[in-house]
């Protein structure tokens, strides 16, 4: 194989690994990796393969990139979608990214569904609701089949819905402020992902 | 068995603590080659290896470069080389200048405690009873 074709196939493997960034931006990093593996085979003593076996795998160069970009697009978003892609994509790295991911997942997921019993309630107005027992300690809450018997109470009656909606909102507020926080965290720390 | 399998793992802790740390460190350094003026990436890899410890894959320096551009703290333009090729060219922002400033600071303040506190562990060569 010549030198240019290992240049070409380097190149090449780099270039399909860069997918989820724009044309212009791959190409870019193409031209860069491409302008330093020709200036690095013009030192003393430096051949094509010693200078590709510096540079490390082209796909773990490409993942690096990809893993910056998914991060730094979620860490921008509002969506709980990228967002918890975003700490998917953290949770590989290490402890930090798995707490963010589940804490998210639980952040979203009750928030999610304070809101969802907040539109029920209307609907299904004795299955939903906050309930405690005589003793005044909390039983359950959300929406329940069948409802809670007789020893139970529910206290907060259609004032449920503007609570429940008030603290799901807050919940999804905290969670996306928090994801987004701890994704412009991880960013510094990305090298040494 | 269990011993001289254990063994070479313990061994090695120190240097995947040693290869984090470069690592963690890795963005600040690569801002500092920045501080005097602009250079592409093969410079910046070769500075690093004269001016510092930082041996490194140099394929990780072009992604941390890309990051740092995409965080607003560097500029980087193409230059047409004698090479043939051009060059892409990195320099600091204004940005890039505070954030490099507030990391060497903290780096300086943090590195000088610990010095002190390591100093009698480096000045005893046998451990305390």
């Amino acid at each position: 194989m010549t030198q240019d074709m290992q240049i070409e196939n380097y190149l090449t493997i780099l270039r399909l690994h860069l997918g989820p960034l724009t044309i212009g931006e791959r190409e870019e990093i193409v031209l860069e990796i491409g302008a330093h593996i020709r200036d690095s085979a013009e030192e003393p003593g430096a051949s094509i393969a010693s200078v590709l076996a510096r540079l490390g795998p082209a796909e773990k160069i490409a993942a690096q990139y990809r893993d910056g970009l998914l991060i730094r697009r979620a860490s921008r978003s509002f969506s709980p979608l990228v967002l918890l892609r975003g700490t998917l994509r953290l949770a590989t790295k290490g402890f930090f990214g798995i707490l963010v991911f589940f804490l998210g997942l639980f952040g979203y997921v009750v928030g999610g569904c304070l809101l969802l019993t907040a539109f029920i309630k209307p609907i299904l107005p004795a299955n939903t609701g906050l309930w405690f027992d005589g003793n005044g300690h909390m039983m359950s809450s959300g929406v329940l089949f069948p409802p809670p018997g007789s020893s139970a109470h529910e206290v907060l009656g259609f004032w449920y819905i503007p609570i429940a909606l008030a603290v799901g909102s807050l919940s999804l507020l905290f969670t996306t402020w928090a994801i987004r926080t701890a994704l412009r965290i991880s960013q510094r720390w990305q090298s040494r992902l | 068995m269990a011993n001289t399998r254990s063994a070479p793992a313990d061994g090695d802790q120190p240097d995947r603590w040693e290869a984090q740390l470069r690592k963690g460190a890795l963005e600040m350094a690569a801002l500092a080659c920045l501080w005097n003026g602009r250079l592409y990436g093969l410079e910046i890899i070769r500075f690093l290896e004269r001016h510092s410890r930082l041996v490194l894959a140099e394929g990780t320096i072009y992604p941390i470069l890309n990051r740092l551009k995409a965080e607003g703290m560097l500029a980087s333009e193409w230059v047409e080389a004698e090479a043939g090729h051009p060059r892409k060219y990195y320099s600091l922002t204004g940005a890039g200048r505070e954030r490099l400033r507030l990391m060497a600071g903290a780096w300086v303040s943090f590195s000088q405690g610990l010095s002190q506190l390591l100093e009698p562990v480096l000045d005893t060569k046998e451990t305390p009873q």
